[in-house]
């Protein structure tokens, strides 16, 4: 038995031997701490050794995985049994769970051990973990559907685990109404399917669809679909559970949220519009990832602006991350689409690393709300540095990897514009827009938590112990060697992902063997342009320039028209100090500069669209499922319409 | 010939979701989570019918008529098994929200959807 012959039963093992180890936990680990670490860490460990092999074999030396559960092979060109699959687009998101999985698992043992039932936690976190995982490694689009249900029901249980924190539990039903409407899209998109197909094999269904999307029920099937992983990625008429859900969950469990379960989403979405229907040729379908996307951009961001724990911002920010992961697969071209893989990864490393520092500032103070802290970087310099990292990382500063992975969604955007579709010169503004509004977020973060003054309360505050350091230093050097690395990361993950996203007849070849795609798609096979252009080649710096330079005459234009107030005399008797222009040469020693004091005057101006925000966000559960199932109904119209 | 199962499936997920929107009170919107899963449930099972079909087993003597005249003519098995996945699944998520929901009315002594907003803006 060589390496070739034992790697192919790496990707079910690897989700297996997740779920093994939670029921053993359950088992085993009731009694005793040490024993349910050592198993957990076991099944974690095993797996993460299991993926990275999987990844070796198909990412760098260019193989695919094709393994039948039971040996059940197709049958006079059906796929009969169930099917697991893993080309290099399946192993680079396996990557990202494994990882994720792997890092919060060190990191919560310590962070963990404060609280009570942790047979439960390790065995909901061993499932969530198999779960993804076993999501992003399947090609039967039904086992897909049943992970997918068991990540909601762990997630809704991990939200749940702290039941006694501020609105956990509310935040797990909110997850679980809004979670179980997605599956119910997804499921009935599934059934569709299968009306039409009689298979439910992701490679043969991919076959079947190719040139059906004039039919309205495939359509139909698009619009389900769509919505069901739209509403597991979080993007922004969904986005409402992701916020609660967040900064309900322990700082671990937030990691793993935003570290792979909206990836699961953003997997599903590439694997339905890409592969099975095929659909990313088409401008229209484009457009609707694209519009998504950008607003969550925007809408993510405007939103983290005026929160106040630390948690809820980093919900949002994460919200407007996958936002640009959206924007950027939606544009149908392969730079696009490397720079929407390459930003869900570096998403990952980043924002874990920005939960786990909430995370460690938490165990630490036992506060996450900014307002109540400050000065944080004496006794935390560490946690502090780590932040920094992480705060550079996601404001896109070079040469962190943020700035590479958002330098090539400009550039993707761009590219867009150029060869027609002047609309995406819009979608390009917003995204820079967007850049610079978390980096303001960031700066407020890192002013009221680490910097300023500190408190009286914080004297006893020490530095968290080395094992949760640990995790975070890895993923804060994984950060910058990303970042500098860039050219080596492109070519050995990035590539091939990114031709395995774009070369539908490899993937249904590879399933259901050779000449299928041929044979049973035809005229109708859909090839997208995979030519990735060079980074270089799309780069016009004096258009970026001229484009710099209309934004700024539109800004003195608009300032220069405007605003009555500016050199007025104010009436000193009726002005409070909080207008007042902070550090403008006056002694303000005993002035502490709390998070929500940075940035007032511009939440002061646009107070009246962070007033429909906040409106919108009611905490109702009622208008999230309305937000769902309003949407839903807008894309399946507009499909119908376009399609 | 299946027109009416169809209608039915449409329905129930109409006012599943119509009760996602309306209803205030949490034990209703759980049923309102049921109702949708119901409606998945009927269509899916729907399109493996087949007029006239028997159940899918059959013995090994019987496989030599396949596609002659008066062979056994099943219905399509594998919706009935997505089907029996999908009742297990959305039995379990009644239950997962029933004891969120008793713990929530502990918690907040009202299961007033408009009340439980602690976490908003």
């Amino acid at each position: 038995m060589n390496f070739n012959e034992i790697v192919v039963h790496f990707p079910a093992l690897a989700t297996m031997v997740l779920f093994l180890g939670a029921f053993l936990v359950t088992i085993f680990g009731g009694k005793n701490r040490g024993v349910r670490v050592f198993l957990a860490m076991l099944a974690a460990t095993c797996s993460f050794v299991m993926v990275l092999c999987v990844a070796k074999y198909v990412i760098i030396d260019g193989n695919m995985i094709t393994y039948w559960l039971g040996n059940w092979s197709p049958v006079k060109d059906y796929a009969i049994g169930i099917g697991l699959e893993v080309d290099a687009l399946n192993a680079f998101f396996a990557l990202l769970v494994t990882v994720t999985t792997y890092l919060s698992g060190w990191y919560s043992i310590k962070y963990m051990s404060r609280d009570e039932g942790g047979d439960y936690y390790y065995t909901l976190y061993l499932m969530l973990s198999g779960s993804v995982l076993g999501l992003v490694l399947t090609g039967d689009i039904f086992n897909m559907f049943v992970m997918i249900e068991i990540m909601t029901f762990a997630c809704v249980a991990l939200t749940a685990f702290r039941n006694w924190s501020k609105g956990s539990l509310e935040a797990a039903f909110k997850y679980l109404v809004l979670g179980s409407l997605g599956s119910t899209c997804t499921l009935s998109g599934i059934a569709l399917l299968y009306a039409q197909a009689h298979t439910l094999n992701m490679a043969q269904l991919s076959a079947f669809l190719s040139g059906t999307l004039n039919q309205p029920n495939v359509v139909l099937a698009l619009a389900l679909l769509l919505t069901g992983f739209g509403v597991k990625s979080y993007c922004v008429p969904f986005h409402f559970v992701a916020a609660d859900a967040y900064q309900a969950a322990p700082a671990s469990v937030s990691m793993l949220f935003s570290g792979m379960v909206n990836k699961a989403g953003v997997y599903g979405l590439i694997r339905v519009c890409y592969i099975i229907f095929q659909s990313m040729g088409l401008s229209t379908v484009q457009t609707l990832l694209v519009a998504i996307g950008t607003v969550s951009m925007f809408v993510g961001v405007t939103m983290a602006l005026s929160q106040h724990d630390f948690k809820r911002l980093l919900a949002f920010h994460s919200i407007s991350q996958i936002g640009y992961v959206i924007t950027a697969v939606g544009l149908g071209t392969a730079l696009g689409v490397a720079g929407g893989l390459y930003h869900a990864m570096n998403h990952t490393l980043f924002k874990g690393l920005l939960f786990l520092c909430a995370g460690a500032v938490y165990y630490a103070t036992g506060t996450t709300n900014l307002d109540k802290m400050g000065g944080l970087s004496k006794k935390m310099p560490q946690t502090c540095l780590i932040f920094l990292i992480a705060a550079f990382s996601i404001s896109g500063l070079p040469p962190f990897n943020g700035f590479v992975s958002k330098w090539t969604i400009y550039q993707a955007v761009y590219e867009k514009a150029v060869s027609g579709g002047i609309g995406y010169l819009f979608v390009a503004i917003v995204a820079l827009i967007t850049s610079v509004l978390t980096l303001a977020s960031f700066i407020k973060v890192t002013q009221s938590v680490f910097f300023g003054h500190s408190r009286e309360s914080f004297r006893d505050v020490k530095e968290v112990p080395g094992s949760m350091l640990v995790p975070m230093w890895i993923l804060a050097i994984l950060c910058v060697v990303t970042g500098v690395w860039h050219e080596q990361v492109t070519a050995k993950l990035l590539t091939p992902a990114t031709n395995a996203v774009m070369n539908v007849t490899r993937y249904v070849d590879e399933m259901m063997g050779v000449g299928y795609a041929a044979k049973y798609m035809g005229a109708n096979e859909v090839v997208y342009s995979s030519e990735m252009v060079t980074a270089g080649g799309i780069w016009n710096p004096w258009t970026w320039l001229m484009l710099f330079g209309i934004i700024l005459v539109a800004f003195v234009l608009v300032s220069a028209m405007g605003k009555s107030g500016r050199g007025k005399v104010i009436d000193a008797a009726k002005s409070d100090d909080k207008h007042q222009v902070f550090f403008g040469g006056e002694v303000a020693d005993a002035s502490a500069v709390v998070g929500s004091d940075l940035f007032w005057g511009f939440r002061k101006n646009f107070s009246g669209y962070f007033k429909v925000l906040g409106g919108i966000h009611s905490g109702v559960v009622n208008d999230y499922a309305m937000w769902a199932v309003c949407t839903l109904a807008v894309i399946i119209v507009y499909l119908n319409v376009v399609l | 010939m299946m027109i009416e199962n169809y209608v039915c499936a449409i329905i129930l997920l109409a006012l599943g979701m119509y009760m996602l929107m309306v209803k205030k009170n949490l034990i209703q919107v759980v049923c309102g989570l049921g109702l949708l899963d119901y409606g998945v449930n009927l269509f899916i099972v729907s399109i493996g019918y087949n007029e006239g079909a028997t159940a899918p087993l059959y013995i090994a003597s019987e496989l030599e008529y396949l596609g002659q005249e008066g062979a056994v003519y099943f219905v399509d098995p594998v919706p009935q098994a997505l089907t029996l996945t999908s009742i297990v699944i959305g039995a379990c998520v009644t239950a997962m929200a029933l004891s969120i929901v008793i713990r929530i009315g502990q918690n907040y002594g009202t299961l007033d959807a408009d009340k439980i907003r602690r976490l908003r803006g």
